[in-house]
């Protein structure tokens, strides 16, 4: 049985080139700096990692080359951990630790590092990608616009401006309070980075939270990705960001063998593919998929204490919320993407740490991990946690 | 130490309002911080004192001189190492090494370097728990030992190798190449890089965050103990490392092996162990000639900089006037390179030619040049469209009526640089000086029919341009020292070592040249194979043969250079029959496929080919008959000429000081500074064994004859160097 042990994140910085808490700092030292961290805070033998698992989606300069083993040796992992980049885009390093269950619940693995790492403001999107033509044959040149996408949903599902706005406010709200009341010390882990005048500082906050965020102002931004006509804005866009997270899995048996004490167990999960132009609505049909596993037999998503749904646009995860059902008060208790940031490769990690430490604090016992995916894909991920 | 007690002090200790101490320092009497025995003994007391009283939060290392942390040791400390014995050479390093190691015994302490950081100075900083550079473009933190034949020896390698792992360690302190602030943090020898001025704050900064928990403490258990590397590392590094020096050095460096040598051990044991071994290892370098010569060498660079041109060279007088306006006659290869050079140094530079195809293919040219990118290696598209407004070009000599100094640098044909000179000299201001770049024309006879002479004098560039960094500065009969003076400064401005001259045929360089090359030739007439004696050159260190030389610079040009030193020293230096009979063949060098070997293709990276006749059929004209050709022989019969002809030199004062002859062979010839130069190279044989190595070589004339002055350092044992 896959259990995870200890997990932590970086702060999420702004990709920002002059703002940025991490400009200076490159994407591989973040993941270094976690994958150091969860080592010494679970308490594992490092011989006994079979293998790092970290997901990046651009895997060129500085998160190149498979980066997950340069993180491993400049960590100081041992030589005999090995080390593999997984890319599933916006889900990556949701993938790389269902893809660590998955081989520890074949027995093909014991104990797995997973995380996540993506320096946006280093290695942006727009960086060279060369899509072939052919591919746009089942779908259009207008879903390589994520924005387009989030646009589409909100025309089609009826999703006004103004309720996407007010989502992104409470979201900052949420993330605002729980950084004020300390929520989140237990899961960043500080990074020295720089301030504006390019003075060193030790990272302990989340950069893009705004705790002064307000419907006014974020009314008087333009559209982000269709003029005039449009109705996402940067207020209701996840921030570009910087950032990393990691977390330990392994299998039950040998968290005992070692002396150590889970966090959660992985209960199941899903991924699967929804049309490119509905990227948005994959969290929906995966966390569906999920479950209907036999794992997941008997329990119901009204079961489900706290829900982490990557917040990629207000709009998007408006309508997840919408269809799947859920209860508001219990997704993203502590704030979203939106405010917390977005480090693609990154996200999937962090979601889960911020899932596990609260449903630590709030002694829940089910938590989802869920997130839309470029290109048309979702995934799912649930979790029990352990006494 | 009473006696330093009395000087200056180098330091002051200040405590910080926050409840840190600053240890700031500003050496008097100096243009860069370096570490003297009063900065020690200054710097212990300093300790002594802090150790008495409640100690602060931290103690922070900084410099009171902006651009200038340390810039090493003290040379002159430096050149009384070679005569020290091995036990005392280690005790006096183990003192600085027990003074290092205070820095990371009690408060934590933190260097903030700002400015040049070498040698000694990065150790100091090493030994600190901490470092924050700043981001200034005069932020250089490096290793430089390498290069005067040492290595690091106040615990640099120790601490390097655990700071930055084992193998970054090596290359950095083998190389000895500095990096800056931005750099330094990316390998982890510095732990934070910030604007300079931030710095000092950031300091406080970066102590806080540190001294919360253990970090201090683990950091310093980590560079006490052994660095865990595992052996098929330390395996794969030993030889791959070994292989790539041998590539670059040829075996003949001793430091960059034992500085791999030295890391490798000991980072695999614990820091005492290791600091004891870098003691033993720096003594062993210390005694070595090659450190004794390369801290010549680097002495002589150092006198190059400080020498003004005339007189003894170091007298004070008045500034030198001070070149604004540069242009530049002749659009050639080395006309293009001098502007390029000027471009290079922030010039804005003339460049004249009556042909303006001339000019239009050589613009493109200088500005690729001027706007290489060194570490991109390609050229800067930017900085070659801000260049190009820089560089004015004119078909007409009238452009020059604003210049202050015109390096004239058409074709090497006597009559054209008379004419073109004097029409300079009707185009220019009275009081601008005229240059003219010659390898062969006597400056003398140039100035002929020059109205004013005392402005005039030869400015001999290499090529190419932008690598040689040797400039021969000729005075002709009527030049003034000011215009000397004026064109030594203008030749530094634009990173060049200018060494003056006085008319000569073939001036210095290629007149010690000459004999080298007319005697391999020689040894080739009597059936010495060319590669052999090629490879007994490139054995002695120089980083091409004489016969791969004559290939290269050309053999029409060398046929020309030859007729004009056989006929001011036909004695001796005969033309050769060989090189106009290539001439005639065709056979002109890399430029034409073939001279005395064959090449595949044209070009200067053009390939030998093995199975090619060469030159056979063209040498076997001129035959001479064999002789006893051991290597040595080869090598005495390449170099002592080279060393006869620079005696003479000397004393026809050509030169004003040997030592230019050394700087001179080294950077236009590539002479192996290993060696410390020629004269120093001399001096490491002897003058009773030169002459006695010349005896058996007596029956090919007056070019193996003794000069009086070898004669006389024979009989009085005297050296040929200060």
């Amino acid at each position: 049985m896959p259990v995870v042990v200890a997990c932590c994140r970086t702060a999420i910085g702004r990709a920002h080139a002059e703002k940025g808490v991490f400009r200076h700092v490159r994407g591989d030292e973040l993941a270094a700096a976690v994958v150091r961290a969860v080592v010494e805070r679970s308490g594992v033998e490092p011989e006994s990692i079979d293998d790092l698992l970290l997901g990046a989606t651009q895997q060129r300069g500085e998160l190149g080359g498979n980066v997950a083993r340069c993180v491993g040796l400049m960590a100081g992992l041992p030589l005999s951990t090995a080390g593999v980049t997984v890319n599933r885009l916006c889900g990556s390093s949701l993938q790389a630790v269902a893809q660590a269950a998955h081989a520890i619940a074949a027995g093909a693995a014991d104990v797995q590092l997973v995380g996540g790492v993506e320096h946006m403001h280093h290695l942006p999107m727009d960086g060279v990608v060369d899509i072939h033509p052919q591919v746009l044959s089942r779908t259009s040149r207008g879903m390589l616009s994520m924005g387009l996408t989030a646009e589409q949903l909100a025309a089609t599902q009826g999703i006004s401006r103004g309720e996407q706005e007010a989502y992104a406010l409470e979201s900052h709200a949420r993330a605002a309070a729980a950084t004020d009341a300390g929520l989140f010390a237990d899961e960043i882990i500080p990074v020295l980075g720089h301030d504006e005048s390019g003075g060193v500082v030790e990272v302990w906050r989340d950069q893009s939270i705004r705790g002064d965020a307000s419907l006014a102002a974020m009314a008087a931004l333009e559209p982000a990705f269709l003029p005039t006509l449009g109705t996402v804005t940067a207020a209701t866009s996840a921030p570009l960001s910087d950032g990393a997270s990691a977390l330990l899995v392994m299998s039950h048996a040998e968290a005992r063998r070692q002396g150590l004490e889970p966090l959660a167990r992985v209960v199941a999960t899903a991924v699967v593919g929804v049309p490119p132009a509905a990227m948005g609505t994959g969290p929906i049909i995966a966390t569906r998929k999920l479950m209907a596993r036999p794992a997941a037999a008997g329990i119901t998503l009204a079961e489900i204490d706290l829900v982490e749904l990557n917040e990629a646009f207000a709009a998007q995860a408006i309508h997840c919320i919408r269809e799947l059902d859920l209860d508001p008060n219990r997704v993203n208790v502590r704030g979203g993407s939106l405010a917390i940031g977005h480090p693609l490769g990154a996200s999937g990690a962090r979601i889960v740490t911020t899932l596990l430490h609260t449903l630590a604090a709030t002694r829940g016992r089910f938590g989802l991990a869920t997130m839309c995916i470029g290109l048309g894909q979702g995934i799912a991920v649930l979790f029990e946690r352990m006494e | 130490m009473p006696a330093a007690a009395r000087e200056r002090a180098t330091l002051v200790v200040e405590p910080t309002d926050d409840g840190f101490t600053v240890i700031r320092f500003l050496v008097p009497d100096r243009r860069q911080n370096v570490l003297t025995a009063q900065v020690l003994a200054d710097l212990a007391a300093a300790l002594d004192r802090l150790a008495t009283g409640s100690p602060p939060r931290g103690l922070i290392l900084e410099s009171g001189r902006t651009g200038s942390f340390f810039a090493g040791a003290d040379l002159d400390r430096l050149e009384t190492l070679h005569t020290l014995e091995a036990a005392e050479l280690e005790s006096l390093l183990t003192a600085g090494k027990r003074l290092f190691a205070r820095l990371s015994q009690g408060v934590p302490t933190i260097a903030v370097i700002d400015g040049a950081c070498l040698g000694g100075g990065l150790e100091l900083a090493l030994a600190c728990d901490l470092r924050v550079a700043t981001l200034a473009d005069h932020t250089q933190l490096g290793l430089p030992e390498v290069k005067l034949g040492l290595l690091p020896g106040w615990g640099g390698t120790v601490r390097l190798a655990r700071l930055i792992g084992p193998g970054p360690a090596v290359e950095f302190a083998a190389a000895g190449e500095p990096v800056d602030g931005l750099t330094a943090w990316r390998m982890g020898l510095v732990d934070a890089c910030v604007p300079a001025a931030v710095a000092s704050e950031n300091a406080r900064r970066l102590l806080a965050i540190h001294t919360a928990g253990d970090r201090i403490d683990r950091r310093r258990r980590r560079m006490a103990e052994p660095f865990d590397l595992d052996a098929a590392e330390r395996d794969f590094l030993a030889a791959t490392a070994t292989a790539v020096m041998l590539g670059r050095t040829g075996g003949r460096y001793p430091a960059p092996p034992a500085i791999l040598e030295t890391i490798l051990a000991g980072s695999a044991e614990s820091a005492a162990a290791a600091e004891r071994r870098e003691s033993a290892a720096f003594a062993r370098l210390a005694a070595t000639p090659v450190a004794r010569n390369l801290l010549r060498v680097f002495r002589l660079g150092e006198r190059n900089r400080r020498d003004h041109g005339v007189g003894r060279g170091d007298e004070a007088t008045a500034p030198p006037r001070s070149l604004v306006a540069p242009a530049v006659v002749g659009a050639g290869i080395m006309g293009g390179g001098i502007a390029a050079s000027h471009l290079r140094a922030g010039f804005r530079v003339g460049l004249v030619d009556v042909d303006p195809a001339a000019l239009a293919r050589s613009v493109p040219a200088i500005l690729d040049e001027a706007a290489w990118n060194r570490s991109a290696k390609r050229t800067d598209p930017t900085a070659a469209v801000a260049l190009a407004g820089r560089l004015q070009t004119s078909t007409s000599l009238s452009a020059l009526a604003g210049a202050d100094v015109v390096i004239e640098s058409v074709l090497e044909r006597t009559d054209l640089k008379q004419q073109v000179l004097v029409e300079i000299e009707r185009a220019i201001a009275p009081d601008a000086i005229i240059a003219t770049n010659t390898s062969t024309n006597p400056i003398t006879k140039l100035a002929e029919p020059l109205a004013d002479p005392t402005r005039f004098c030869g400015m001999h560039f290499f090529n190419p341009v932008r690598r040689m960094t040797l400039v021969e500065v000729i005075r002709g009969p009527a030049t003034t020292d000011a215009t000397v003076a004026a064109v030594v400064a203008h030749a530094k401005r634009l990173g060049k070592c200018p060494v003056v001259v006085r008319d000569s045929p073939g001036f210095l360089v290629n007149r010690v040249l000459m004999p080298y090359l007319h005697e391999a030739v020689e040894m080739v007439r009597e059936g010495v194979p060319p590669e052999r004696i090629d490879r007994v050159s490139r054995g002695f260190g120089m980083p091409m043969g004489p016969i791969e030389l004559y290939d290269m610079i050309g053999l029409d040009t060398a046929l020309y250079a030859g007729l004009v030193m056989d006929a001011a020293f036909g004695d001796r230096i005969e033309a050769s029959p060989v090189i106009p009979a290539l001439v005639k063949a065709k056979r002109l060098g890399r430029k034409s496929g073939g001279g005395f070997y064959d090449y595949a293709g044209t070009g200067p990276k053009a390939r030998v080919i093995d199975t090619g006749p060469g030159a056979a059929t063209v040498l076997a004209r001129y035959p001479l008959p064999p002789r006893e050709t051991q290597d040595r022989t080869i090598a005495d019969r390449l170099f002592l000429p080279m060393l006869l002809e620079a005696l003479r030199v000397l004393d026809e004062g050509i030169v004003r000081d040997g030592r230019d002859i050394d700087l001179a062979v080294i950077h236009a010839l590539g002479f192996p500074a290993f060696r410390g130069g020629l004269l120093a190279w001399a001096d490491s044989i002897g003058a009773a064994e030169i002459v006695r190595r010349l005896e058996p070589l007596a029956d090919l004339g007056v070019r193996m004859q003794p000069v009086p002055r070898l004669l006389e350092l024979a009989q009085s044992g005297g050296r040929f160097t200060d």
